[in-house]
Parts: structure tokens; C-alpha cells; sequence
């Protein structure tokens, strides 16, 4: 998984390597020439020394006394833009990539280098903080239910498709292995058949599930879910919910007077690991309207590169709890962003 | 629906408004726009640099043709080249057919299934619908709930784990049906089970029709994943759903592309009748985030169409009545004079009032008494004497007046064409060019 991105990100970080190290060849060369001259610009120069924009007396100034290089924005532009066709070929939304990119650059631009320090190291060290700085940290849901009162209520929100209700199933399977008794609450009542799927699937990994008929009020579903909870003492409620777009805010307003009935603890937002740029758009209004506290990004086994989740943490800021990656209720796992940065750039460097 | 980057787009494309030579720098600027709004409705991004070279290309070695400025020339390729991309006839035949849904999870295959049974059942066909989902939990009662609604027979059962079995089956039981749709379950191309039964069950249905079902919001994948479902069972037709939602579709281009098909329908919103036919201004007007691109496209094509007004001769001072009736021809297409010679070269210069002071009535008037001319009086108006006016009066049952009234008219256009090239040649028309590119 995310395997894409990894390997485009090692072309690309060899890219810049390289271009650092064009740098190095073309601003060594003539440096002995101009060693002559250097004593009498000496002292003008080094006024100028903090500027932001380093003259050419300063580079060859610090390459000679403190045998450093600096790193230009002009050095970094082809190799940069390189690196953003690859986040864009990732799926990385463009205001994202265009922030990412920003950070690398500001990153390594006006850098003082050692000649002979590791230009790799500097590359990935500005792009792993990058985007680790995107990602921010992981979401631990055992460590949440340990920490809070029973029971933990978690509404599932998403758009159409994304895969809330096979999550829902998944997350069930994942905590009732965790030792957690766990209900479930079937909130799609539009879509139809979708009470039957969540309750097949509750069914095979031995959950209650607590459903009203088709076209019922999910509010009033979820409700009796949570009270269902309550009075037998379980610890985790997994709410459904239907999908819904974004635009229509009749359906946005169902959705506030869920969470306003049922009083989540946690939302969490679905969306699946190969939307495109759509995929900040609606994680904010989301986030906006009715608010998430996680993300699960399904699909992720479909040779995705993980763009969305650069993205949507980066757009809502929201950590992400939980990879979907295939169809059996196994497959899940736990985010760990430090894992997934070291994955993306090679754990080597 | 318009963000900040269709704006930029749009700034870019203001740059070129007024120029009517192609300046280098500000196709690359607008090239570089347009793969930003391209790129961010999720087209793939290879096919968006592809795109942008031949769009890049075309603008610059294309001649612009007369009558256009380059804002509309560009807009105008850029437009035509997207098209070509999207719209490969689709025609959806209303014959005994069937019809192999094939898409990702959760990207509305079996409600685009109803939704079609429904589209077809509208134009009087017999359809039935066959559940070859096995997989997912709730899918036939899915599918035959939304067919119990439109009285659209399904075939299915939920206990059957043999898609291909209930392929044949079902295709048995609907024989005297004219139009059947086969719903699939979801699969993605790295499944390599799943591909594998639906070349199957494409063998087995014989299907007439193998339609990929692309979720609007789908990003860089629908290349890949087009890609392989297409070498699996020959897709020739995309269709796109959620597009009720901001998502631009961009990865059902990648998919077109990919599959060289064409984009069948869309579907747009919740209920069983939301499907349209697919409209390939509309769609393209979203991806770039441009409402009104038809519109100008429209605009310049037209605008082509006068190719007949030789600008460069009028340039140089040869201007004959023919020229002048050519440019009351166009006139009728075009709408006020004032507004053609805004999209001349010559543009902005300030013309006598006169000029315009002529109302359509009389243009029509006017090309009625020069179709009483001669072929070399045309050419020549100079040949015109009072015997040869009274003729033309005669003839085009105008009075004499009229006939020296247009003379003048023509006179007087000649005037201020010859003062446009002025003494300075060259230089006079550069400035004249600097002076049309400075207003909008």
C-alpha cells in the first residue's frame, strides 16, 4: 500500500539530491579563481552576510571559510517541480501540494550545507517533516475508549460510497478482538439495503445491532442505540449513518440533529484513499457543519498512493485513526503516521 | 461552484483578450492555469501535460484566423481538444441489448442499474435487471427494492454465492425481455479473482454494452483502474455518477481517454430519475471551472466564419465595394459594425461617427442597390459615372440619392481605412497594435 508514492517519492528525492550536488560542481569550479580576490571584499561582505538573498562574495565566502554551500530556490526549482507532479500524480490535492511544496523550499532554501555532509539526509529531512507536519499524529481508539467513559459513542459520517457501513463492521471486528463489547446502531435508513447489509455483517462477527424499518428517523435509530448501551453496559457504540453529500443541507441538517440526539463522543469522517482533489473540499464542509475528530480512508488497497490522507489531515487538521484495506473484516489497520512517513521515504535514510 | 483557480484561469485568459498577435509568454501562462484547473478536477495528470502540448502547439503555430483574438482562438482549441478527448459518439440505441455494469466499490453501480432500468423503461422498452453482486451484504435486497419501485423485474438470490451461475440463470429467465442490465459487484483492478469473473460473466452475458461506472470524485487512479478493467472486458462506455456533488469528474476523462470510449450518462443525484444523458459542454464548462466557454467558443467560430472581410488588403488601402459588401454580409451575422471592427485589428481606432452611423435597414438597402453592380464596377468603383449610377438606381429600384449616398458611405470607409495605415507603415501599425492590446 501506498507503494506508488513511496517510489515516486525516492525518483524524486534523488532528483533533488542530484540537483544539490549540480550545485556543489558548478560553484566549486570557479571558487579557486576568485580565492584571490577574496581578502579585499572580505570585510564588505560581511555585513551583508545575514541578508536573505546571499550574493555571490557570501556564497564564495562561505564555501571557502566555513566550507558550506547555500542552497538556492533557483537550485531547487526544476527538482521541486518534479516533486509536486509527483504529490499531484499522488492524488495530493493542488492547494496541499502547493503548501507542501512551499515548506520544502523554505526548508532548504538560504540552508548552509556542509560539503561533505549527506545531501540525502537534508532532502529527506525537509520532506519528512513536511509531511509529517501534514499528517500530524495518529489516532489511537483503544487508548480514547481507555480514557473516556462507557460507552464511547462514535458516529460514522461520510459522502455516498466512501465505505462508512463496511467500516462500521470492520471497526466492530477490531475492537470485539481489542476485548470490547461493542453495538451497533443502524443509521442508513434511506439507502436501499442498507439495513440488511449492516446486519448481515453484525450478524457474521457477532454484534447486536439495533435497527428501525427503512425511511425511519436515524436520530431516533441511534438513540435507542445509545440507550441500548447504557443499560447493558457496553462499551462502544459504532453509529451509521447514510451517505450524504455535502451540498444538500437538508440532509447536512439531518445529520446535526443526529449528532445532537445521540451526543457522539467521537465523529469520525470516511472518505476513500482514491478521491482526488474533491476529497478537501468535502472534508471541510464536513468538518464545518457537523464537525469530525478522526478519519478513516478506505480503499487504500486499491494501488493507491495516499494522497487523500495528506490532503484531507492537511485540509481539517484531523488525525487520521484507521486505513480500510480490502474487503474482509480484517482488513483495517491503526494509522501511525511515523510509520507511514518512513514507509513513503525508505526507512534507511 | 467557482474557486479561486477557475479565477485565475480567467485572469489568464483576460491577459490574451485584447492581443491579437500570440504572445509566447502569456499561452505559457495560460497553458500553466489551465493544467492547475485541470489537474485539480482530478484529470490524470500525464494526460493534462499531453493536453497542455497540444494546446500549447496549436495556439502557437495555428494561424489566428481572421476576425478572432487570441483569447478566443486559444479558448477555442482548448475546447475542441477537450472534446475530442470526451466525445466519442455514444449512441445509446433503443434495441434488444444487454448491458454489464462493471466499477470500484462503492461508486453507485447498482443505483446507476435502476437508474438505467428506469431510463430505458421511460423510452418503452422491456427491461429487467440481473443481481450479480454476491458479495456484498443487502445488494440484491438493494437492487430489487429500487426494481419493485419501477415494476422492473429482478433476478437474484441473496443465497447464492455463483455469480456466473446467476448470470446464466437470469439471463435465461429475461429471454423475452429487449433490454437487460447485469449488476456486478464492486471490484478494483488488483483483484485478481474478482477480474477474472467478470471476463467471465462478460463471456458468459455476451454483453452488448460493458460500462464503467466512475465515482466523480475519484482522483489519479481512474487512469490505472480504467485501464485495466478496459483490458479485462473492453469497456466502450463511462458513466459518471455523484456528480450532485462538488466532485469536477476529472478521473472519468482519464477513464475516456484510457478506454477510447465516450462518457454514456451521468448521474446526478439520489433518486432513480436523476440520469442524464451525457452533454459534453457542461461537463467540460465544470472541469475548468468556466461557465460560459461554450458561448465564447460559439462567439469566435463565428467570428471565423468572416474570414471573407480580408483584413490585409483593406491594410492596404484596396478597399472595392466588394470588400464593403462582404462586410455588410457579415454585418447580419455579427451584430453592430462598431463590434466588428472591435474584433479587427484595427480595433480601437477612434472612426469617424459616421461610420457607424448607418442604420441595418439601410445596410440592407445598400447590398440591394450594389447587387446592381457590376463585377468590375465592384472591383472598381471608380468606373461609376452618372449614366452607370442611374443604372444601378434603376435596376435596384432605389433613387439616385441612394445610389450617391452609398458612394459616399463607401468613400468615406476608404477614408479612414487609408488613414489607419497612415505614413508611418510599419510603425503606425505596431502602434495601432499596442494601442488594441491596451484596452480591453
Amino acid at each position: 500500500m501506498f507503494g506508488g508514492l513511496k517510489e515516486k517519492l525516492q525518483a524524486a528525492r534523488n532528483r533533488l539530491g542530484s540537483s544539490i550536488e549540480g550545485v556543489i560542481v558548478t560553484q566549486g569550479s570557479p571558487a579557486p579563481e576568485t580565492r584571490t580576490g577574496e581578502p579585499a571584499v572580505s570585510t564588505a561582505s560581511q555585513k551583508t552576510i545575514s541578508s536573505e538573498v546571499p550574493t555571490f562574495v557570501d556564497k564564495v565566502k562561505i564555501l571557502i571559510i566555513d566550507r558550506e554551500l547555500i542552497v538556492s530556490e533557483k537550485d531547487l526549482s526544476d527538482a521541486l517541480s518534479e516533486l509536486e507532479m509527483t504529490l499531484l500524480e499522488s492524488d495530493v490535492a493542488l492547494p496541499v501540494s502547493d503548501a507542501i511544496i512551499a515548506s520544502v523550499r523554505k526548508n532548504l532554501v538560504g540552508k548552509h550545507r556542509k560539503i561533505g555532509a549527506s545531501i540525502d539526509a537534508l532532502v529527506v529531512g525537509a520532506l519528512k517533516s513536511a509531511l509529517l507536519d501534514v499528517l500530524g499524529n495518529g489516532f489511537n481508539l483503544v487508548n480514547y475508549i481507555q480514557t473516556h467513559n462507557r460507552p464511547v459513542k462514535i458516529l460514522f459520517t461520510g459522502v455516498n460510497g466512501t465505505g462508512k457501513t463496511t467500516t462500521v463492521a470492520k471497526i466492530g471486528a477490531y475492537l470485539k478482538k481489542q476485548g470490547y463489547t461493542v453495538v451497533i446502531g443502524a443509521g442508513d435508513t434511506y439507502r436501499a439495503g442498507a439495513i440488511e447489509q449492516i446486519g448481515v455483517h453484525a450478524e457474521r462477527i457477532g454484534i447486536k445491532i439495533i435497527q428501525h424499518q427503512e425511511g425511519a428517523d436515524p436520530s431516533a435509530v441511534l438513540f435507542d442505540a445509545v440507550q441500548y448501551a447504557v443499560s447493558h453496559k457496553i462499551d462502544v457504540v459504532l453509529a451509521d449513518t447514510a451517505g450524504r453529500f455535502h451540498t444538500k443541507s437538508n440532509l447536512m441538517n439531518q445529520l446535526e440533529k443526529i449528532r445532537r440526539v445521540m451526543k457522539p463522543d467521537l465523529v469520525v469522517y470516511v472518505d476513500e484513499a482514491v478521491a482526488g482533489n474533491d476529497a478537501i473540499v468535502r472534508a471541510a464542509e464536513f468538518d464545518r457543519t457537523v464537525g469530525a475528530d478522526a478519519v478513516v480512508l478506505t480503499k487504500a488497497d486499491m494501488d493507491s498512493r495516499g494522497g487523500a490522507a495528506i490532503s484531507i489531515a492537511h485540509t481539517i487538521g484531523k488525525p487520521l485513526m484507521f486505513l480500510g484495506t480490502g474487503q474482509g473484516y480484517e482488513d483495517i489497520m491503526p494509522f501511525d503516521p511515523v510509520q507511514v512517513v518512513e514507509e513513503l521515504l525508505g526507512s534507511d535514510a | 461552484m467557482l474557486d479561486n483557480l477557475s479565477t485565475s484561469l480567467k485572469d489568464a485568459l483576460k491577459k490574451l483578450a485584447g492581443k491579437t498577435v500570440i504572445d509566447r509568454a502569456a499561452v505559457e501562462d495560460l497553458v500553466k492555469d489551465l493544467q492547475r484547473a485541470l489537474i485539480s478536477s482530478d484529470v490524470n495528470v500525464k494526460l493534462v501535460m499531453e493536453l497542455s502540448k497540444a494546446i500549447r502547439t496549436r495556439s502557437l503555430d495555428e494561424q489566428l484566423p481572421k476576425g478572432t483574438n487570441v483569447r478566443e482562438h486559444v479558448l477555442r482549441i482548448v475546447y475542441q481538444e477537450l472534446v475530442r478527448l470526451v466525445w466519442v459518439s455514444t449512441d445509446v440505441k433503443l434495441e434488444p441489448q444487454t448491458i454489464l455494469m462493471a466499477g470500484l466499490q462503492g461508486s453507485g453501480k447498482t443505483t446507476t442499474t435502476a437508474k438505467l432500468a428506469r431510463y430505458f423503461q421511460k423510452k418503452g422498452m422491456k427491461v429487467g435487471v440481473i443481481c450479480a453482486d454476491t458479495f456484498r451484504p443487502g445488494a440484491y435486497d438493494q437492487i430489487s427494492t429500487l426494481c419493485a419501485k419501477i415494476n422492473v423485474p429482478c433476478f437474484g438470490n441473496p443465497l447464492e454465492k455463483d455469480a456466473l451461475k446467476l448470470t446464466r440463470e437470469g439471463l435465461e429467465s429475461f429471454k423475452d425481455l429487449e433490454l437487460v442490465i447485469v449488476d456486478t459487484q464492486g471490484r478494483h483492478a488488483l483483484e485478481a479473482d474478482l477480474i477474472r469473473e467478470i471476463i467471465e460473466i462478460n463471456v458468459i452475458s455476451r454483453a452488448t454494452h460493458r460500462w464503467l461506472v466512475i465515482d466523480a470524485a475519484l482522483g489519479q487512479q481512474a487512469s490505472e483502474q480504467a485501464r485495466r478493467f478496459h483490458e479485462a472486458i473492453d469497456i466502450d462506455g463511462v458513466i459518471i455518477t455523484k456528480m450532485d456533488g462538488t466532485a469536477k469528474g476529472g478521473g472519468a476523462l482519464s477513464a475516456v481517454a484510457e478506454t477510447k470510449s465516450g462518457i454514456v450518462f451521468i448521474g446526478s443525484g439520489e433518486t432513480i430519475e436523476d440520469l442524464e444523458r451525457f452533454n459534453p459542454d457542461g461537463f467540460i464548462s465544470r472541469l475548468l471551472g468556466m461557465g460560459d466557454l461554450k458561448a465564447l467558443v460559439e462567439r469566435a467560430e463565428e467570428a471565423i466564419k468572416a474570414d471573407d472581410v480580408d483584413v490585409n488588403a483593406m491594410m492596404k488601402g484596396k478597399f472595392s465595394l466588394r470588400d464593403m459588401y462582404k462586410q455588410l454580409e457579415a454585418l447580419n451575422k455579427m451584430g453592430p459594425l462598431k463590434q466588428i471592427m472591435g474584433m479587427l485589428p484595427m480595433g480601437n481606432m477612434e472612426l469617424p461617427e459616421g461610420v457607424y452611423d448607418v442604420t441595418s435597414t439601410k445596410m440592407v438597402r445598400y447590398r440591394i442597390i450594389m447587387d446592381s453592380m457590376t463585377a468590375g464596377e465592384l472591383d472598381d468603383p471608380a468606373l461609376i459615372n452618372s449614366s452607370r449610377m442611374q443604372r444601378i438606381a434603376r435596376g435596384a429600384g432605389s433613387t439616385l440619392d441612394e445610389v450617391r449616398e452609398l458612394i459616399k458611405y463607401y468613400k468615406m470607409m476608404q477614408r479612414t481605412l487609408k488613414g489607419l495605415r497612415g505614413g508611418g507603415g510599419k510603425f503606425n501599425m505596431q502602434r495601432m497594435m499596442k494601442r488594441f492590446s491596451g484596452m480591453k
